[in-house]
């Protein structure tokens, strides 16, 4: 499907091709457009004010990195006040891969902290402001990937991460493209873990191009990540010239129909699938009857893992160093008191109990219980539909004052179009369905394990 | 009283590199700290790859330990709060562990082992300037971070600390002989021991090093325990550390409760599926055990079973020995009996256990060939080898010097002033008494400090004797 929308990053590859582009001023002049918008609406905890000294001839694809992936010798902090000072001695597999292709990394985008957070509001470093509309928020966690890929108007994209729906949703509240691939489609190598069952690295791009360009350098089996997928690499961008004809796209109620869906999110989504059938792609109602448990199921799970996954940050290999006073444990916990922002602590906590003894096989045991029957639904749903059509979000980017006031209940309850696919392992692409009051709603397509080509190629026609 | 003891033992399993990365496992001359990397280091980002020679080592191990092993087993996280662990969680097994359900012949008892499972070796702690307690600082050594441990849980099917020490000593004996475990590479077998008495509460006495001190520990206990309940007091379930200085065990926090480690199944590792035919692979190539060794020994070598079980319920390495000597000298008896009554003597006289000792196979067969040679004396032998031992200097060198040493001339000399010391002697020999002979050979051995042929030493006291 040939897409509408013009891609700066396909028109800079043509340009690279044709030599066309001035590569020793290239990386400065991008630093400078990085810097302006960075003014404006804060995407970066840190950008790489080093870029001049390296290899400018090397520094052909400005990429941007989610502050939870490891970038060798640029400060990496997951967003935390606990890792201010963090520096990785290596980089990411993807970082590796991207670097290995001619990109070169401009910074290291704003996030919830370690990514606990749906509007990239639980920041430590200061919350990213949304383009369209600064007064309202990105999405979170993977918000300012989502901010300055909706910002730049330079080639560029962001390599961004998703637990359980952090690239839909800034991806939807911005108005760009999101990619999460099935989990073990990208390595994990260099991922600072949330929930390390769900962790997937993603990108968000202009468009579909650029994401699909952007996966295609990324994906791959790693051996580094017992997890990684043996699966083949692929360039994505030759898959997106196929058709959808014949397609057939699964629409499950309960996303439609759950509480708090805006009316005028609904109204978006419905019409950018039945716009579909014009290029022959049929659709049917189809039903996930478990999808209500998957929120619940998803928020055991993830932070169970979580709160191990951050017991190494207590100031003695890891993490920001104080005064030693008092036992080993006595430190560790003033630590992590003073490092950990609230939601990290909440959700620590929470984790914690959900797998402590006279709890665990209640909630815990029982959640992947519940994880293992929604996998089965999706399976099922799969031998009858080629892909699955929901909302991105329930919402349109919410204010900041919005926000603040909602409880964290309500929060996590924001995830209900995410939770289940993410649960599963998944993949998801999130692209726009259009604007209402000038705010974009996102349609999220979830496909069958390692089918991300199908959903590039919805993504594709949803920009004709 | 009665006493019931079960234990867990942990075994560092001889793999070239570590449980989840690449760095060694052996590390024997290196700095602290120098085997390491960003995954046995924790670094945030880095992801564990699970080293399957572990987990074959422990295949063997469970299969010597007649244990069912799983189809599929998983890695989990056990998380607590401790510097010895860079990640504050070790990955370990929970809920389905490599094996359940063995049993191990110890003499007359049966003991049951409970579970078999592969876990990561949390780094070395060195207590500078006192122990756990009360030392000033502690510097860390993530060198043993991460080495593959196999974790065996018995039953309480002990009933004395004897027996416990006796289960260990055959228990290092078959992993040694399976390879799976190897005592020359500063490798360490840690114990926890569970302790209850009269059916009291359950005392665990943690990280316990080398058999003696297991032993000691338990006996400690089994007083401690005692004394208590007669002086009107409860033993209350706790955690106790053994001190090697004092041989006592003190109270060093009150019993956590496995579930309280809030164990979750480890994210990073898909869980490992051990299909029919790599078990059979397995099986097929592990090595002999202690007790086909000693079978194969009586038939082979024809030496009797007890003095088979001595050489190889010692030491793995002292089999091994054996062996290499019988393959460069063809009278296996000969070897055995040497070995049982006089080189191990000298081994435990050092203190030493074959690995670390000097004696060589190729020089140790020839004092043995020495004998044969008429060179030196079975007594001189016997003197020799605990010079042998203490030097590793070959037996031929070492008795050449003393041969040397005494001339005909000498000898002769030695032999009429024994005559004229012990006329008595002489007297009775002259008057039919055979024995004063003996007599007066021994007198003349220990004046050569028992060289010299007895042959000829007697021909010479005959020749030489005054008529
Ligand atoms: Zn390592």
């Amino acid at each position: 499907m040939v897409s509408l929308i013009q891609s700066l990053v396909k028109l800079h590859l043509e340009r690279l091709a044709a030599e066309d582009v001035k590569l020793d001023d290239f990386a400065p002049r991008v630093m400078e457009k990085a810097r302006a918008i960075q003014q404006k609406y804060s995407p970066f905890i840190t950008l790489d004010e080093n870029l001049g000294s390296t290899n400018r001839n090397a520094q052909k694809l400005p990429f941007s990195v989610k502050d939870n992936i490891c970038t060798n010798g640029l400060r990496t902090t997951a967003g935390s006040r606990i890792l201010e000072n963090y520096i990785p001695p290596f980089d990411a597999t993807c970082v590796r891969q991207v670097k290995s292709a001619g990109g070169f990394v401009i910074g290291k985008t704003a996030m919830d902290e370690f990514g606990f957070g749906t509007f990239s509001t639980n920041c430590a470093y200061g919350a990213p402001k949304n383009p369209i509309d600064i007064q309202r928020v990105c999405g979170g966690s993977s918000g300012g990937a989502a901010c300055v890929t909706a910002a730049a108007d330079f080639p560029h994209i962001a390599i961004a991460q998703s637990t359980g729906g952090s690239i839909t949703a800034p991806a939807a509240f911005t108005g760009t493209v999101g990619l999460t691939p099935t989990y073990g489609r990208v390595s994990r190598w260099g991922l600072i873990d949330y929930a390390n069952s769900m962790d997937k690295i993603g990108v968000i791009g202009r468009c579909t191009y650029d994401a699909a360009f952007g996966f295609s350098l990324i994906a791959g089996h790693d051996p580094l990540d017992a997890t990684s997928l043996n699966a083949p690499k692929l360039d994505y961008t030759k898959v997106l010239e196929k058709d959808i004809r014949h397609l057939r796209i699964g629409v499950p109620s309960e996303y439609f129909n759950a509480d708090g869906v805006d009316p005028q999110v609904k109204k978006l989504v419905w019409d950018k699938i039945t716009s579909l059938e014009r290029f022959g792609a049929t659709y049917e109602e189809i039903s996930l009857p478990s999808t209500k448990y998957a929120t619940a199921a998803y928020y055991l799970i993830a932070l169970s893992e979580a709160s191990t996954n951050l017991a190494k940050f207590c100031g003695l290999r890891y993490g920001i160093q104080g005064e030693t006073e008092g036992n080993y444990e006595n430190y560790f916990s003033s630590i992590r008191e003073r490092g950990f922002g609230e939601e990290a602590k909440r959700r620590i906590v929470l984790g914690t109990y959900a797998r402590m003894s006279g709890y665990r096989d209640a909630y815990y045991i029982k959640a992947l219980k519940v994880r293992a029957k929604i996998i089965g639904e999706f399976r099922k749903a799969f031998d009858r539909v080629g892909a699955i059509a929901t909302p991105s979000m329930p919402i349109f980017a919410p204010r900041f004052d919005e926000v603040a006031g909602l409880t964290p209940v309500q929060q996590y309850a924001m995830d209900i179009m995410t939770t289940a696919p993410n649960l599963a392992g998944l993949p998801t692409v999130s692209v726009p369905a259009g604007e209402s009051g000038g705010l974009p709603a996102g349609v999220q397509f979830i496909g069958d394990y390692e089918n991300e080509g199908t959903l590039l190629q919805l993504a594709a026609a949803c920009e004709v | 009283m009665s006493v019931m003891i079960g234990i867990e033992v942990h075994c560092q399993l001889n793999t070239a590199s570590k449980l989840f990365c690449n760095s060694s496992s052996d590390h024997r001359g290196k700095m602290p700290n120098e085997c390491t990397c960003p995954i046995c280091l924790g670094f945030p980002g880095s992801k564990p790859v699970v080293n399957k020679r572990a987990i074959e080592l422990g295949m063997m191990i469970a299969l010597a330990l007649k244990c069912k092993i799983a189809e599929k087993m998983f890695f989990s996280r056990k998380t607590y709060f401790y510097p010895d662990m860079s990640k504050n969680y070790q990955i370990t097994q929970y809920e389905a562990p490599l094996a359940e359900r063995g049993l191990f012949t110890l003499g007359e008892n049966k003991i049951r082992i409970r579970r078999v499972h592969i876990e990561e070796d949390p780094a070395r702690l060195i207590h500078v300037g006192g122990d756990i307690t009360s030392a000033k600082y502690v510097l860390i050594d993530y060198n043993r971070s991460g080495i593959p441990l196999a974790e065996i849980v018995t039953e309480p099917d002990f009933t004395a600390p004897k027996e416990v020490r006796a289960f260990l000593e055959k228990m290092v004996n078959v992993l040694e002989h399976l390879g799976a475990y190897d005592s020359g590479k500063e490798a360490t077998l840690r114990v926890d021991a569970n302790i209850s008495t009269d059916g009291g509460e359950r005392v665990e006495v943690k990280n316990i090093t080398g058999f003696e001190n297991v032993e000691k520990a338990l006996n400690y206990e089994i007083i401690r325990q005692s004394s208590m309940k007669r002086s009107g007091n409860v033993v209350v379930r706790e955690t106790r550390h053994f001190d090697a200085d004092t041989n006592t065990t003190k109270s060093l926090r009150k019993k956590e409760y496995e579930e309280d480690y809030g164990y979750i199944f480890d994210p990073d590792l898909p869980s490992v599926t051990i299909s029919r035919a790599w078990l059979e692979s397995v099986a097929s190539s592990m090595p002999e055990l202690p007790d086909q060794r000693i079978e194969r020994f009586v038939r082979q070598y024809s030496i009797d079973e007890y003095t088979a079980m001595v050489i190889v319920y010692s030491d793995k390495r002292l089999a091994d020995f054996f062996e290499e000597c019988c393959a460069r000298y063809n009278k296996p008896p000969t070897v055995s009996n040497w070995i049982v009554n006089y080189l191990l003597k000298s081994l435990n006289w050092r203190s030493e256990r074959i690995s670390q000792s000097k004696a060589r196979p190729e020089t140790f067969v020839e004092l043995l060939q020495l004998i044969d040679e008429g060179k030196i004396t079975d007594r001189f032998a016997k003197e020799l080898i605990k010079e042998y031992v203490d030097t590793g200097i070959s037996p031929r060198t070492l008795a050449q010097k003393e041969i040397v040493a005494l001339s005909e001339k000498d000898l002769d000399e030695i032999i009429v002033k024994v005559l004229q010391a012990n006329a008595n002697a002489v007297e009775e020999y002259r008057n039919g008494k055979k024995e004063s002979l003996q007599f007066l050979i021994g007198k003349v051995l220990s004046e050569t400090r028992k060289q010299g042929n007895p042959k000829k030493i007697k021909d010479l006291i005959v020749k030489l004797m005054p008529r």
